[in-house]
C-alpha cells in the first residue's frame, strides 16, 4: 500500500515540469559544488604536499648558523585536509590550515583564503554542505507543501479516503515517494562525489573514511526525514496550500537564514572574544611583564648553583639557558591566553548547538565540519600539535646552545647535521571515535529534532479533514 | 446493506440533518432530492465518516461506520458531482491507484475491461485526465466502483453538469449495478432522472425527510407536484 502511494507520488512529480527544473537546477548546483570542492581539496593537497617538501629543503639546507637564528628561520607546518573536507570546508577558509613555527611566538595561522577574498565570495562560496543543508530543504519544502493541503483543494483526499485509504499509510507513502524523488537527485550525486573522493585520495584515505562518511550520510538522512515530516505534518494541518506554503517558507528562512546569523551574534555577546589587536597586545604585555627580574634570577640562580662569579665562566651557555627560560616563560603565558581563547569559542560552540533545539540546522553544520573534519575543535587539535612540534624544536635547539656554545670563543654556529636532528613534523587527524566523542550532543539533538517531527507529521495526519 | 437510525447532525446548535431513519436494501437505488442545503451531502458524509454524527449510527453492511470506519469502506463507493483524479495520471493510472488503495489488485487487462464496461472509451484510457471531459471523469469513478464490486454506492448529484446523453448513459450504469444487486443511494435535483432510474424517492428539507414514496406508485407530475408543494411550506 504505501510503495503504491510513493509510486504515484513519485510519477506526479517526474510528470511535473515544476519539479524537473528544480531538481535540475539543485542537481547541477550539487554537481558543481562537488566539483569545486574536489578542485579545491586537490589543489590545496596538493600544495600541502609541495609546501611541506619545501619548507623541509629549506630548513635542511640554510646553511651554517647560530641555531638560535635557525630557530628564527623557522618551519611551516600543514594541515591535512580529509578527504571530505570537499563537502563542507567548516571553519577552513576562516581559521587557516598551515601555521608558520618559530622561536618566541605561537603564530596565528596561515593561509585564509576568507582574509583574502570578497565579502561577495564569502557569502556566495558554494559548497556541498551549503547546497545540502540550504537547497535540499528549500526543494524540500517546495516539493511537500502541497502534500495533504493540495489533495484537500482539489477533492481528491476525499476520493482517497472514500475508497479505504489508510491516512497514516497516505502519509508514509508521500513521505516515501519525496524520499525516491529526493534519491533520484541525491544518488548520482553520491556517486559523483564519491568518485571526486576517490581520485582526490588514495584508497587508504578512503577507506578510512567510509566511517565518517556514513555518519554524514546519517546526519543528512535525519535531517531530510525531520525537515520532510515537518512539511508534511504542516499540509495536513493548516487549512490551505497557500498557508503550509508560506508557513513552510518561514520555517525555512529562519533556519536557513536568521538562526545561523542571530546565534552568532548571540553566542558572540554571551562569550565575547577579544579583537586581534586587543589579544596581541596583552599577549605582548604578558610576555614582556618582568623579564627584567626573571632574567637577573636566572642569572644570579645560575652563578650560585656552578659557584662562579660572573657568566663567562659559567659550564654552560647562559644565552640558551636564558632562551629557554624565555620560551618556557612565553609557553605558559600563550597556554593561558591560547586555552582562554579557545574556551570562549568553546562556549560559543555550545551555544549553537544547545540552540539546535530551534533550528536543526545547527546541529547539522556541527556534525557535518566534525565529521568532515573542518571543525573548530579539530583545528585546535592540529594547532596544539603544531605548537608542541614548535616547543620541541626550541627546547632541542637551545639545549644545543646551552651545552655547547660556551665552549667554543667567536661566534657558535653549527650545520646541516643539527638541523637534521629536528624530525618533520607528522600529524595524525583526530579519529572518527574523537569526533563523535564531541559531536554525540549534535547526534542526539537532531535524532529527537527527527523523532519530535515524525511524531506530528502523524498526529496532524491523523486529525486530518477532508475539507 | 445500508441503515441510518436516528442519525442527527448539528452545527453549533442549528441542525444539519435531523433524526433520519432510513434503510436501503440491495437492489434499490434511493434518491434523496431537496433543496441545497436541505442535508442531502450532509448524510453521505456521514455515511463515509468525513464528518462524525452527533448522535444516531449508521450502517453499512451492518457495521458502524465511526466504529471502523476502514471496513465499511470496502463495500462502497462515492461517486461526488465532479470524481477528481489525478490529472498528471492516465483514467487506466488512476483506476489503477484507487483499486490499489482500496486492497485489490487486477492486471492491466481487466482494469480495461472495467473503463470499457463504464463506457470509457478505449482510447482515452491512455491519456491524462487532465484532458478528461466531466462525463469522462464519471465513467473513471463508475469503473472504481465496478472494480471494487461495491454493495453500496453514495452518489452525490452525479449527473448534474453532465449533457444528456451522459446522464442517460450513466443512468443505464446504475440500473445495470442495482440489478446485480448493489444499494444505491444518489442525490440529486433532477427529478425526473429519479422517477426514472430511482426505485424510491425521499424529499429532504431543513435537515428533515419530509416524503418518501415509490416511484412505481407515482407519475413524473405527482412528483413534481409533491415536490414543490413541500419547497413552499
Amino acid at each position: 500500500m504505501v510503495t503504491t502511494i510513493a509510486r504515484k507520488e513519485m510519477t506526479e512529480m517526474v510528470r511535473d515540469g515544476r519539479f524537473r527544473w528544480t531538481a535540475g537546477i539543485v542537481l547541477a548546483l550539487l554537481a558543481g559544488a562537488v566539483l569545486m570542492g574536489w578542485q579545491n581539496y586537490r589543489e590545496v593537497s596538493a600544495q600541502h604536499e609541495t609546501a611541506q617538501r619545501v619548507t623541509r629543503e629549506h630548513w635542511l639546507g640554510q646553511g651554517t648558523k647560530n641555531p638560535h637564528s635557525a630557530a628564527h628561520y623557522g618551519v611551516y607546518a600543514f594541515k591535512p585536509k580529509l578527504p571530505l573536507s570537499l563537502v563542507d570546508q567548516g571553519v577552513d577558509p576562516w581559521v587557516g590550515v598551515s601555521a608558520w613555527l618559530e622561536a618566541h611566538k605561537q603564530n596565528e595561522f596561515k593561509y585564509r583564503p576568507a582574509q583574502d577574498a570578497t565579502a561577495l565570495q564569502r557569502f556566495g562560496e558554494l559548497t556541498g554542505a551549503t547546497v545540502l543543508q540550504v537547497l535540499i530543504p528549500l526543494l524540500i519544502v517546495l516539493l511537500t507543501f502541497s502534500a495533504f493541503s493540495g489533495e484537500r483543494e482539489q477533492g481528491t483526499l476525499r476520493q482517497v479516503l472514500s475508497v479505504g485509504a489508510r491516512k497514516s499509510d497516505l502519509a508514509a507513502g508521500k513521505a516515501l515517494g519525496i524520499g525516491g524523488a529526493l534519491g533520484t537527485l541525491l544518488i548520482p550525486a553520491i556517486m559523483l562525489g564519491v568518485l571526486a573522493l576517490s581520485l582526490a585520495s588514495d584508497n587508504g584515505a578512503l577507506f578510512a573514511s567510509v566511517p565518517r562518511m556514513a555518519l554524514m550520510a546519517l546526519t543528512y538522512l535525519l535531517y531530510f526525514g525531520a525537515l520532510t515530516a515537518v512539511a508534511l505534518g504542516v499540509s495536513a494541518f493548516v487549512r490551505s496550500s497557500r498557508l503550509a506554503l508560506v508557513t513552510l517558507l518561514g520555517f525555512w528562512i529562519f533556519n536557513s537564514l536568521i538562526a545561523p546569523r542571530a546565534v552568532a551574534d548571540i553566542a558572540k555577546a554571551a562569550y565575547p572574544t577579544p579583537s586581534a589587536f586587543d589579544f596581541s597586545k596583552r599577549l605582548d604585555a604578558a610576555l614582556q611583564e618582568g623579564a627584567d627580574t626573571r632574567n637577573r634570577q636566572l642569572r644570579e640562580g645560575l652563578l650560585k648553583k656552578y659557584n662562579v662569579d660572573r657568566v663567562e665562566a659559567l659550564p654552560v651557555s647562559f644565552s640558551g639557558v636564558s632562551l629557554q627560560a624565555g620560551e618556557e616563560h612565553g609557553n605558559e603565558v600563550f597556554d593561558r591566553f591560547y586555552s582562554g581563547l579557545w574556551n570562549t569559542f568553546h562556549q560559543q560552540e555550545q551555544v549553537h548547538l544547545y540552540s539546535s533545539v530551534a533550528a536543526p540546522l545547527l546541529a547539522v553544520r556541527s556534525l557535518s565540519m566534525g565529521l568532515a573534519g573542518t571543525d573548530f575543535a579539530q583545528h585546535a587539535h592540529f594547532a596544539t600539535a603544531a605548537e608542541e612540534y614548535r616547543r620541541a624544536i626550541q627546547r632541542e635547539l637551545n639545549s644545543e646552545i646551552t651545552a655547547n656554545a660556551a665552549k667554543v670563543t667567536g661566534a657558535y654556529v653549527r650545520g646541516r647535521d643539527l638541523w637534521e636532528r629536528i624530525p618533520e613534523f607528522s600529524y595524525e587527524a583526530p579519529g572518527t571515535q574523537w569526533v563523535l566523542a564531541r559531536q554525540w550532543p549534535a547526534l542526539m539533538l537532531l535524532t529527537l529534532w527527527t523523532a519530535l517531527a515524525v511524531l506530528f507529521a502523524s498526529v496532524a495526519t491523523r486529525t486530518l479533514r477532508t475539507e | 446493506m445500508l441503515e441510518t437510525i436516528h442519525l442527527t447532525k448539528s452545527y453549533n446548535g442549528s441542525k444539519a440533518l435531523e433524526d433520519l431513519s432510513m434503510k436501503i436494501n440491495p437492489g434499490e437505488i434511493f434518491c434523496l432530492l431537496g433543496a441545497n442545503g436541505a442535508g442531502k451531502t450532509t448524510t453521505i458524509n456521514l455515511l463515509l465518516n468525513f464528518i462524525p454524527p452527533t448522535s444516531g449510527t449508521a450502517t453499512i453492511n451492518g457495521i458502524d461506520v465511526t466504529q471502523r470506519p476502514l471496513e465499511t469502506k470496502k463495500y462502497l463507493a462515492y461517486i461526488p458531482e465532479q470524481v477528481m483524479l489525478y490529472k498528471n495520471l492516465s483514467g487506466l493510472e488512476n483506476l489503477e491507484y484507487f483499486t490499489a488503495l482500496s486492497g485489490a489488485k487486477y492486471q492491466r487487462t481487466e482494469l480495461l475491461c472495467f473503463l470499457s464496461e463504464a463506457g470509457l472509451p478505449p482510447e482515452a484510457a491512455e491519456k491524462r485526465v487532465g484532458t478528461y471531459s466531466k462525463g469522462m471523469r464519471q465513467k473513471v469513478g463508475i469503473a472504481i466502483a465496478i472494480a471494487k464490486s461495491a454493495r453500496v454506492l453514495l452518489l452525490d448529484e452525479p449527473t448534474s453538469g453532465l449533457d444528456p446523453k451522459a446522464a442517460n448513459e450513466f443512468s443505464e450504469l446504475l440500473k445495470k449495478m442495482r440489478d446485480s444487486g448493489s444499494a444505491i443511494l444518489m442525490a440529486t435535483h433532477d427529478l425526473f432522472r429519479a422517477k426514472e432510474t430511482g426505485t424510491r424517492v425521499g424529499i429532504m428539507k431543513h435537515g428533515r425527510m419530509v416524503a418518501e414514496m415509490r416511484t412505481e406508485e407515482i407519475g413524473h407530475t405527482d412528483l413534481e407536484r409533491i415536490y414543490l408543494q413541500h419547497m413552499h411550506d
